[in-house]
């Protein structure tokens, strides 16, 4: 009995200690990881929340008192964040599903086996790699109204030309198609990836079945491509929401606000106004917006491919 | 004997006594000069002075200036960091409220003295301690009033002017002799100006094309804007704040001067309304456009350097900007020279200062990099080259009228935030959002707020 015990002690301290050597171990290599990710990623949000909550003071460059939720209420109450929001609003609507519908058309059109594809490929990658602001700044020569080649092109068509950047409708366009160019591409390479995973033996026995190419796209490569489709557009949704960098470059958020992304606005307000705990509301709202919708889109997906 | 005794001893004590004294001197007067020395360096042992700058300028003085600086302080160790406009207010804020800041020196456009002096970060360059260290050849009374008032904030002088620029009208003759219309001269006024713009937009190659145009300058969204309708304002009587620092531009005197600002936009070139500063440089260098309101300091690549213009010395004027019923405008833009501080080389740091703004650095600043001078004196003097003599004359005026208008951006440690605030509000009515009387008057709420 008393033997009994002493094995039946050693086994369960041989348990215990496996148990934690296993937890141990796990931690030995998730640790570096939560380290980085906490000092570089958590505590600069944290840190933006408490700032939001907090009066910032310049003198000491830090929060300082507590004050609830005045500088939300201060936000609030301020026509130009609504303006920006809906000024993000319009660009979201027209860049996003134009980038996915042209990505995946480029993509599915290049998908077809000719000569200098890859280099097409290659080229396609180019104004990835284009910095945002150098690239609003040569589009910005390009839609110049005085000296720019759009124009110029627009006028051998025998159109007026365009005042791109002196209009709010077409300054709006300007920083959709600047958007558009830099970043169809992307979607086009996830795309070309996609289709060339798709299983071969389903177009096979849909060609012998006799059916033609619309009735391919149609019925089976569309709700096969449906949860890339759907996964692409949460990544550009997450990628076009921070975009600020093109709007700078180009109009200054100008004319009027008609171009003043609400990323724009909080960069203005906080490093030309210096109204950092306003700047840091207004970040923690977007912030949590944005994790709301990304949530509702995941869900979405994860809907989308259940059904697929 | 004795006497010989006596006078050997005389002579002894006379010279024990002039060593004693000569020991105290130099322990009081050498020894002072050592530690001078010492805050300014030695060959063994310089000084290494940070400076943090606009990047537009900052390259061109660490590989121009600082070289000229060294010929008098060699002991003296200048690096410059340069940080595009945009972010050089914050870094340098967030620099100097360190405990231990890396710049010794920050140049701080004209209405960032408010804000940095209110956070503690700058020292009073006329303190008891700066004036030991100052030159006794610095002659503070002989800068221009308007632009050491830049470096000023509740009566402490925190800066001196480094780079002082002016909103000023540049002229291209040519174009307005090719339009037939006189070159304007420095008593024009705002009705003879818009009365011969419209003659101004021709075409003068006769391809039955409009070509030239009678203005570019800011129209776009951002803080510079602004400006342009503040001088039309306050050339016309009116100011930004009252004497309680409450908005004052939301009158009729405001809302008229807002519409001309717009009205310009009807002699500018197509596209104009997206202008600002390099657009209408361009504009200007290329040609094709009779007069820019813009900042002063590009006059030499405007007229001078057969790099970066297309127009000829001669064919350029430069002059205040046209008159209203309080006289002719113009609008500061001074780089003030300020110390940290925190420095612990506050003496170099204001050595530097001084050196670049005293009459022999200024003279040499502006033969060599076209840099205005401050300096009545450098202004009154035949300069050392001849192109500047028009752009001083035109100069001293500019001085003379933002002077007497109080012609600045809002003095306040959140002048900036109120600057943008007036920018927002400029560009909706410019893009014909609103009216001008309601951008006027949205814009004095937000401003009242932000001051409170």
């Amino acid at each position: 009995m008393r033997t009994m015990t002493a094995a039946g002690a050693r086994k369960v301290r041989s348990r215990t200690w496996t148990t934690l050597a296993d937890v141990m171990s796990r931690w030995a290599f998730m640790g570096p990881a939560a380290i980085i990710l906490g000092a570089m990623l958590a505590y600069p949000i944290f840190y933006t929340v408490e700032i939001s909550f907090s009066r910032f003071d310049l003198m000491t460059f830090s929060a300082v008192e507590w004050i609830g939720w005045e500088n939300y209420a201060h936000v609030l109450d301020d026509y130009r964040f609504w303006s920006s929001m809906k000024v993000t609003l319009v660009y979201l609507v027209f860049a996003l599903p134009l980038q996915i519908v042209l990505g995946f058309g480029i993509a599915f059109l290049i998908n077809a086996d000719w000569r200098g594809r890859g280099t097409v490929r290659a080229l396609f990658i180019i104004p990835m790699v284009v910095a945002p602001v150098v690239a609003g700044g040569i589009w910005r020569m390009i839609l110049d109204p005085l000296w720019g080649i759009m124009n110029w092109l627009i006028g051998l068509a025998g159109f007026a030309p365009l005042d791109w950047f002196g209009d709010p409708n077409l300054a709006m366009a300007a920083i959709v198609i600047i958007d558009t160019w830099r970043w169809t591409p992307f979607v086009v390479l996830i795309a070309t990836a996609a289709l060339l995973s798709l299983p071969r033996d389903i177009f096979e026995a849909a060609e012998i079945d006799g059916a033609n190419w619309w009735s391919m796209l149609w019925s089976i490569t569309l709700p096969l491509l449906v949860p890339i489709i759907a996964a692409t557009f949460v990544v550009r949704w997450l990628g076009a929401v921070k975009m600020f960098d093109i709007a700078l470059a180009a109009t200054y958020g100008g004319p009027g606000g008609a171009t003043n992304v609400i990323n724009l606005f909080i960069y203005e307000e906080a490093f030309r106004s210096l109204r950092f705990a306003e700047s840091a509301a207004m970040a923690v709202i977007v912030l949590v917006l944005t994790m709301v919708l990304t949530g509702i889109f995941l869900f979405g997906t994860r809907k989308l491919e259940e059904r697929c | 004997m004795s006497r010989i005794h006596e006078a050997a001893g005389s002579v002894s004590r006379r010279a024990l006594m002039a060593a004693a004294v000569s020991t105290v001197a130099m322990a009081a007067f050498g020894g002072t000069a050592a530690r001078a020395q010492d805050g300014l360096g030695t060959p063994e042992q310089p000084i290494e002075v940070r400076m943090i700058a606009n990047e537009a300028f900052a390259n061109q003085w660490q590989t121009l200036m600082v070289p000229e600086f060294n010929k008098a302080y060699p002991n003296i160790k200048v690096t410059i960091d340069g940080v595009p406009y945009v972010e050089l207010l914050a870094k340098s804020m967030l620099d100097a409220t360190g405990p231990s800041p890396t710049y010794d020196i920050i140049i701080a456009d004209d209405p960032w003295v408010p804000q940095l002096a209110e956070v503690g970060a700058l020292m009073d360059l006329k303190s008891a301690e700066a004036a030991a260290w100052t030159d006794a050849g610095y002659d503070w009374d002989d800068f221009n009033a308007a632009p050491l008032a830049a470096g000023e904030w509740k009566g402490v002088q925190y800066g001196v002017p480094l780079r002082s620029n002016m909103l000023m009208m540049f002229v291209n003759k040519a174009l307005y002799e090719k339009a037939g219309v006189p070159v304007p001269t420095p008593d024009i006024t705002w009705e003879q100006y818009l009365a011969q713009a419209p003659k101004l937009v021709q075409d003068t190659n006769g391809d039955g094309k409009v070509d030239a145009w009678a203005i570019d300058t800011y129209f776009v969204r951002e803080p510079l804007t602004p400006t342009i309708w503040q001088t039309i304002m306050n050339s016309n009587g009116g100011s930004l704040l009252d004497e309680n620092g409450k908005p004052a531009f939301n009158t009729e005197i405001g809302i008229a001067a807002l519409e001309t600002h717009k009205k310009l936009l009807e002699f500018a070139p197509t596209g104009a309304v997206s202008h600002g500063f390099s657009e209408s440089l361009q504009a200007f260098r290329q040609g094709l456009v009779a007069t820019m309101f813009n900042w002063g300091s590009v006059y030499k690549g405007s007229a001078i350097d057969e790099k970066t213009t297309t127009l000829k010395p001669d064919q350029v004027g430069i002059q205040a900007l046209p008159a209203g019923s309080g006289g002719p405008g113009a609008h500061r833009g001074i780089w003030n020279g300020t110390v940290s501080s925190k420095s612990e080389n506050k003496q170099a740091a204001w050595t530097v200062i001084q050196w670049l703004s005293s009459k022999e650095g200024e003279a040499w600043h502006s033969a060599n990099l076209g840099v205005f001078p401050a300096r009545k004196s450098t202004l009154a003097a035949k300069p050392s080259v001849e192109w500047l003599g028009p752009v001083f004359v035109g100069l001293q005026q500019a001085y003379d009228a933002a002077e007497k208008g109080k012609m600045w951006r809002i003095r306040h440690p959140r002048s900036d935030a109120a600057q943008q605030i007036l920018a927002d509000e400029h560009s909706r009515f410019m893009a014909g959002q609103i009216g001008a009387a309601e951008a006027l008057q949205v814009a004095a709420d937000k401003i009242e707020k932000v001051l409170d």
